[in-house]
């Protein structure tokens, strides 16, 4: 190896390190026993308490399925809406710029100046405390964000092919769904992938408008932060159990992303 | 019976912008009509308002006796072949070309037999289960092609279908179309910027500008008797060369030349008399060698294209510049004095002011 490529992945190395040593470090913290938490030794004892109690003591089974299903559930919600919705904007005059920018407005609001407006609303309706909300609102707040996603994808897919299939005899919906949706594959991809982070991170929304039954998984790593102080070991469990489906979506999806985020385009 | 007949046609894009503007034109049925301009001219324009994916904002539009002003593209029986091939990314070849039978619910077992038989009509068999991506630009082009004729249309619409492929192919498929149409005999729009194509390839040309129709006629009608220099121009390559001019006395007056007119043009030419005119001479209408009815022309070379078939002159002649095509044996050196020989039979005369044509007697009564 010459002395260049030596330095190059000495570089590289100690960039690695810096990302995964917090990664290294709470998976450590989860496995070892809870009292050895914070013990200077990289690797003291091995021990799965935390997760145990996470599990029997504190429901975070309860947690993580919650999670799961409101963050599906919006995605699968959200994703068809915003498909169509920047579909309208990439391809017709529909509202000109002006509605382009207008369903942004909500993304530039502080999200606490939603929350308890929708917690008002929410308690009208009987919907607090439950599941349906949380995809509901989910759903909403990242409708504008994965429209714009998605028309900036259906922009570079060329006009021509929809004016094709049109001309082929198919009508307005057969193109939309025969030709555009497969080629603008990887941009949905993209789309439902980003969804699923955001509603999977989701904070306030889930603090203010979940209860006991319906919390989800950063909710329920809040609550570790105790009057006793925080549950540093069960956090780090808990963490490292959230961080698995991020892992798994995105590198069953990595090719679709990297081309969805990139190229938003086809040809 | 699928004649088009374009009635005051406009397409208005708001804000006195006009992609076409009132264009009227009638297209035989079975006829092949090319529509030529330059870029921006309207000819994409108004094939897409043939097409129906462009919206005719006033004047009417039928095709084969049927008003089609408003219908919607796929109730018009239209095929459209786009220039950047639009072929389905995602299907095989086998499902682009059948695409358009299956919107139209032709059975599974027809829809095979037709694709089977365009595919070996034009050479795709053995590809017929690959991705568009997996194409050569010819191939795709004939994919792109296959797809429109399966479906057995009244008129086909061909935007610059040629002009991604390169100059081999181009000619190939210049020919290939010419075959095709005259196999199946359907009404053929082929928009083009290339006068090559227009000139080699159409029945009938049209020529646009600026979202106006110029003229309509068979290519050598047009390129005979062009309507302005702005035709005249467009329609050969160098184009026509142009000069100030006048005419007194039954002779005409150039920078370059200035000669007697034949008795035929004197007569053609009357109302052109005493008026601010301009001369147009074609490139081949100089000659190496003087003869009868030619004026001689003197002028330094500055640029010879010796395109082995026929040399290409740029000459400063008295200032103007003029362009010659000439015997390929005829190779003077860049720089020289050149002499050169003007059919005086051949020319075109323009009103300065309003570019427009004086109807010319023909060339060939003047030399008999």
């Amino acid at each position: 190896m010459s002395r260049a490529s030596l330095l190059r992945h000495a570089a590289l190395v100690a960039i690695c390190l810096v990302v995964a040593l917090p990664i290294f470090w709470l998976l450590r913290t989860s496995l070892v026993p809870p009292e050895l938490s914070y013990d200077p030794r990289i690797w003291p004892e091995f021990s799965t308490e935390n997760y145990r109690t996470l599990f029997a003591g504190n429901g975070f089974g309860r947690n993580y399925l919650n999670s799961i299903i409101v963050a599906l559930g919006s995605v699968l919600l959200a994703t068809p809406l915003a498909a169509l919705t920047g579909y309208a904007f990439a391809r017709f005059r529909t509202g000109g710029k002006a509605a382009r920018f207008a369903v942004l407005a909500t993304q530039m609001l502080p999200p606490v100046a939603l929350a308890l407006p929708t917690f008002m609303i929410y308690r009208e309706l009987g919907l607090t405390n439950s599941l349906t909300g949380l995809v509901i609102v989910y759903a909403v707040v990242n409708l504008p964000f994965l429209t714009w996603i998605l028309m900036g994808f259906f922009e570079g897919i060329p006009a021509d092919l929809e004016e094709a299939a049109i001309t082929d005899g198919a009508t307005n919906w057969q193109a939309f769904l025969l030709v555009v949706l497969p080629v603008a594959r990887p941009g949905i991809a993209a789309a439902v992938v980003l969804g699923f982070i955001l509603a999977w991170n989701e904070f306030l929304f889930a603090l203010i408008l979940s209860g006991p039954s319906t919390a989800t998984v950063p909710v329920a790593l809040a609550a570790l932060q105790t009057s006793n102080g925080v549950e540093i070991g069960k956090v780090a469990a808990g963490v490292a159990l959230a961080i698995v489906p991020l892992m798994v979506v995105s590198r069953f999806i990595q090719k679709y992303l990297v081309r969805g985020l990139s190229f938003g385009g086809v040809s | 019976m699928a004649d088009i007949v374009m009635k005051g046609v406009s397409r208005d894009y708001g804000h006195g912008i006009y992609g076409v503007r009132d264009a009227d034109l009638e297209i035989r049925d079975g006829e092949f009509m090319c529509f030529l301009g330059p870029s921006g001219c309207g000819k994409s324009t108004t094939l897409r308002m043939i097409a129906g994916l462009e919206d005719i904002t006033s004047g009417s539009l039928s095709i084969g006796g049927r008003d089609m002003t408003h219908t919607r593209p796929r109730d018009r029986n239209i095929a459209v072949v786009f220039q950047t091939y639009a072929l389905y990314p995602h299907m095989s070849v086998r499902d682009n070309i059948g695409f358009g039978m299956k919107m139209r619910g032709v059975g599974r077992r027809e829809r095979d037999a037709r694709i089977v038989a365009a595919a070996d009509k034009l050479g795709l068999t053995k590809y017929l289960d690959r991705k568009p991506a997996a194409l050569s630009g010819g191939q795709r082009q004939r994919v792109a092609l296959g797809r429109a004729m399966v479906r057995e249309p009244d008129v086909f619409l061909m935007d610059e279908p040629l002009s991604n492929l390169d100059a081999t192919l181009r000619a190939e498929m210049r020919l290939e179309l010419v075959r095709l149409h005259r196999e199946h005999g359907k009404t053929t729009v082929f928009v083009t910027h290339d006068q090559v194509e227009a000139m080699t390839m159409g029945d009938r040309i049209c020529i646009l500008r600026d979202g106006h129709i110029m003229q309509v006629g068979r290519p050598l009608e047009v390129y005979d008797n062009p309507v302005n220099i702005f035709v005249a121009r467009f329609l050969s390559s160098p184009p026509m060369n142009i000069l100030p001019a006048t005419l007194a006395e039954g002779r005409i007056n150039t920078e370059i030349a200035s000669f007697d007119l034949a008795a035929a043009q004197k007569q053609a030419y009357a109302a052109a008399r005493n008026r601010p005119l301009t001369l147009g001479v074609r490139a081949e209408d100089f000659y190496a060698e003087p003869g009868i009815g030619r004026v001689a022309v003197r002028g330094r070379l500055q640029v010879i294209e010796a395109l082995g078939a026929e040399n290409i002159l740029f000459l400063d002649i008295e200032g103007q510049q003029i362009a010659a095509r000439v015997d390929r044996r005829f190779l003077p050196e860049t720089g020289a004095d050149v002499v050169l020989h003007l059919d005086t039979a051949a020319i075109h005369l323009f009103d300065a002011e309003t570019e427009t044509a004086f109807a010319r007697p023909d060339p060939e009564s003047l030399r008999a």
